[in-house]
């Protein structure tokens, strides 16, 4: 007999309790740890974004089209390094299950400016040369085992072309390479020159533009003179560095993420509340026994400190659980949810929260049932006879 | 029973009640239990308290075993003053000297009867070896020995009380204090309690002090207090005796 042996045995000595209180804790840390994974991959999208990239857009909605004569006029202003402009295709390919990042592109221009994809060069030039060539990423190439030269038919669910058609017909052309795990390995680009020519309606018209700044520039400056350029024209636009539009497009990922995060802290707040009433009961039930260790000579903060104890087998072992099923669970998810939410993973660092949180919660949970150990009179407790 | 002889180091354990005032105050209300009591007990001696409910048999005992201070007054043993000491220096005086017995044996139901006697030896130096000998003669000594691996609820009212002596005594401490130990037993198993108390009383110098209200099991005793007699004496007579019984305590008699 040992105390810790005390402590393991008190803490199972009304199994259903121990198990269910268990339980919240097992749901609480499930909640934090899961939360978590997608927290990081919210934030990851982010952090690959380019400090040098702005992002002009129409003013009203990023959904209205802008001329693609805008793109010569912002090469033109000071401090501006290069320009291009994108047209979202919105494709799928065979079903609308298979939805792929389709975008239309300057070929000209476009992987000028976004050179973190990176394609062999003699590939790059045969996309140039090729009006129906597409550039996807190794991760398709690999899943639909696609490659260069093969005929790919994609779809999309905006744009008809001019034989009354929404298939288009592709060849594959390059084939790009990165180092992250992110969206960006779900595009696919082709010529904008096909998309325009082809397309049975909104000629000369872009989606969005993305312009390089000069590194020794101030990104708000040239945004503002951007936006200037075109303040009186039928479409108005706003730019923004790269990091806020991903930001303003993850946002309501982010707003989910904010209110799965107040739903966490009340969770979390549940959680204490139920594991130090707990406490607070098993102590009430103990107090007969409390009593008579302190009179046999066991201090009050021996006595605390096996409450304490208690209370951290209970939340670690919960956490444990909770964290591991997360984890696992997250791991199985991460492969399902790779399209349209990649980059879920759990920083190592988070264990370390779950670790300070289990110690701290411990100690609030053993905070009232201390005050009664220290205040209880041995003499009024064993005296009072049942 | 080497673990449980009278250490030969240890001083006698005099038990000295002197001037005490214990009262208790709950809003305007103050109920005095005790004022001006004196009382002595030679050390190895077997004494039983007896008397009407309400009287201040228990306070008595809390008093002597460090679990309650008086209001005024000392309460010296073994010619400490213990009332003098602070809250962790009495707990650990507790551990070293007083074992109780109380009426309801509060062991604890996770813990097998060796488990609950091992208890206080935590408290000690004694690596695990020697904790489970000593709770194990402890077990012997009160007849325990082959009910070592039960828990409290496979035991029966009188062997619960048996296992919770062995607690008190297992860490050979010199004075039992025991509040209406066989209060809850039948006549038989009382008197059982009761031999093993004189025994532990008779071979090993246990100094004890017993609230009852068994007139049968006073007779175990060598000293019967009636306190309602004992408080009628009166200060002066109370007091008369002390010094008297002191000087004969001091002197070894
Ligand atoms: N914590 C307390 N607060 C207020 N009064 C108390 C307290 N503890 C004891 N008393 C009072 O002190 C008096 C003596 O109590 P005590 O328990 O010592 O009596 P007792 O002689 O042991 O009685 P019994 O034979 O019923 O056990 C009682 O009147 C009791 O109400
Ligand atoms: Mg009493």
């Amino acid at each position: 007999m040992n105390l810790l042996e005390l402590v393991f045995r008190n803490s199972f000595r009304k199994k259903t309790r121990f198990t269910l209180t268990c339980l919240s804790v097992v749901v609480a840390f499930f909640l934090l740890t899961t939360l978590a994974g997608i927290d990081h991959a919210l934030n990851a999208s982010v952090s690959n974004s380019n400090q040098y990239r702005l992002m002009t857009s129409h003013k009203i909605s990023i959904t209205r089209s802008l001329p693609i004569n805008y793109q010569q006029k912002i090469k033109a202003l000071a401090g501006v390094e290069n320009a291009t402009y994108v047209s979202w295709f919105g494709g799928y390919f065979q079903n609308e299950k298979n939805q792929l990042a389709v975008m239309a592109v300057d070929h000209n221009t476009y992987f000028d400016i976004f050179d973190e994809y990176k394609i062999p060069a003699e590939q790059l030039t045969s996309w140039k040369s090729t009006r129906t060539g597409l550039v996807i990423s190794q991760s398709i190439a690999d899943k639909y085992d696609w490659q260069i030269g093969d005929k790919v038919p994609l779809s999309s669910s905006i744009w008809m072309n001019k034989s009354g058609s929404f298939n288009w017909e592709f060849i594959v052309s390059a084939i790009y390479q990165r180092q992250d795990n992110t969206t960006d390995s779900k595009r696919i680009f082709f010529q904008h020159l096909y998309f325009d020519k082809a397309r049975a309606y909104a000629r000369n018209m872009t989606s969005w533009l993305s312009t390089q700044i000069k590194t020794d520039v101030d990104d708000e400056q040239v945004s503002k003179a951007i936006d200037k350029l075109f303040n009186n024209s039928d479409a108005a636009t706003r730019t923004t560095t790269e990091q806020v539009f991903i930001k303003e497009q993850a946002q309501q990922f982010v707003d989910m993420a904010m209110v799965i995060k107040v739903v966490l802290i009340a969770v979390f707040f549940t959680l204490l509340l139920i594991v130090c009433n707990t406490m607070i009961q098993v102590n009430r039930e103990r107090l007969n026994e409390t009593a008579m260790m302190k009179a046999i000579g066991f201090s009050s903060l021996s006595l605390v400190k096996q409450v304490y104890l208690e209370s951290l087998l209970m939340l670690s072992l919960g956490a444990i659980l909770g964290s591991l099923l997360a984890t696992l669970t997250l791991s199985q998810v991460q492969l399902q949810f790779a399209d349209f939410l990649p980059g879920i993973a759990i920083d190592p660092s988070h264990y370390l929260t779950v670790f300070f949180l289990v110690i701290g919660a411990a100690g609030l949970c053993s905070l009232f049932p201390a005050i009664t150990i220290k205040r209880l009179i041995i003499s009024e407790t064993l005296g009072a006879r049942a | 029973m080497s673990t449980l002889s009278v250490a030969p180091a240890k001083k006698l354990n005099n038990i000295i009640l002197q001037d005490i005032n214990k009262s208790y105050s709950k809003g305007d209300n103050n109920v005095v239990v005790h004022d001006k009591f004196n009382l002595a007990i030679k050390s190895g001696d077997f004494v039983a308290i007896m008397g009407p409910s309400g009287l201040g048999k228990s306070t008595l005992l809390h008093l002597m075993g460090g679990l309650d201070r008086p209001t005024s007054g000392h309460v010296e043993i073994g010619g400490q003053r213990i009332d003098e000491l602070s809250e962790s220096k009495l707990t650990r005086w507790r551990a070293d000297n007083i074992g109780f017995i109380f009426q309801s044996h509060h062991l604890l139901p996770v813990l097998s009867a060796q488990g609950n006697v091992e208890l206080p030896l935590s408290l000690t130096p004694l690596n695990k070896k020697q904790r489970q000998q000593h709770a194990a003669n402890a077990l012997a000594l009160v007849g325990m020995a082959d009910r070592a691996h039960h828990f409290p609820k496979e035991l029966s009212g009188g062997q619960e009380q048996r296992v919770a002596i062995a607690r008190a005594i297992v860490s050979d401490p010199q004075i039992l204090l025991c509040d209406e130990p066989t209060g809850n037993l039948d006549r038989k198993t009382a008197d059982e309690i009761l031999a093993l108390l004189k025994k532990l009383n008779n071979d090993f110098g246990k100094t004890i002090v017993m609230v009852t209200h068994d007139l049968k099991a006073a007779e175990y005793a060598s000293r019967v207090i009636n306190l309602e007699e004992y408080i009628a004496l009166g200060v002066e007579a109370q007091g008369a005796q002390i010094p008297q019984e002191q000087q004969s305590i001091l002197v070894g008699e």
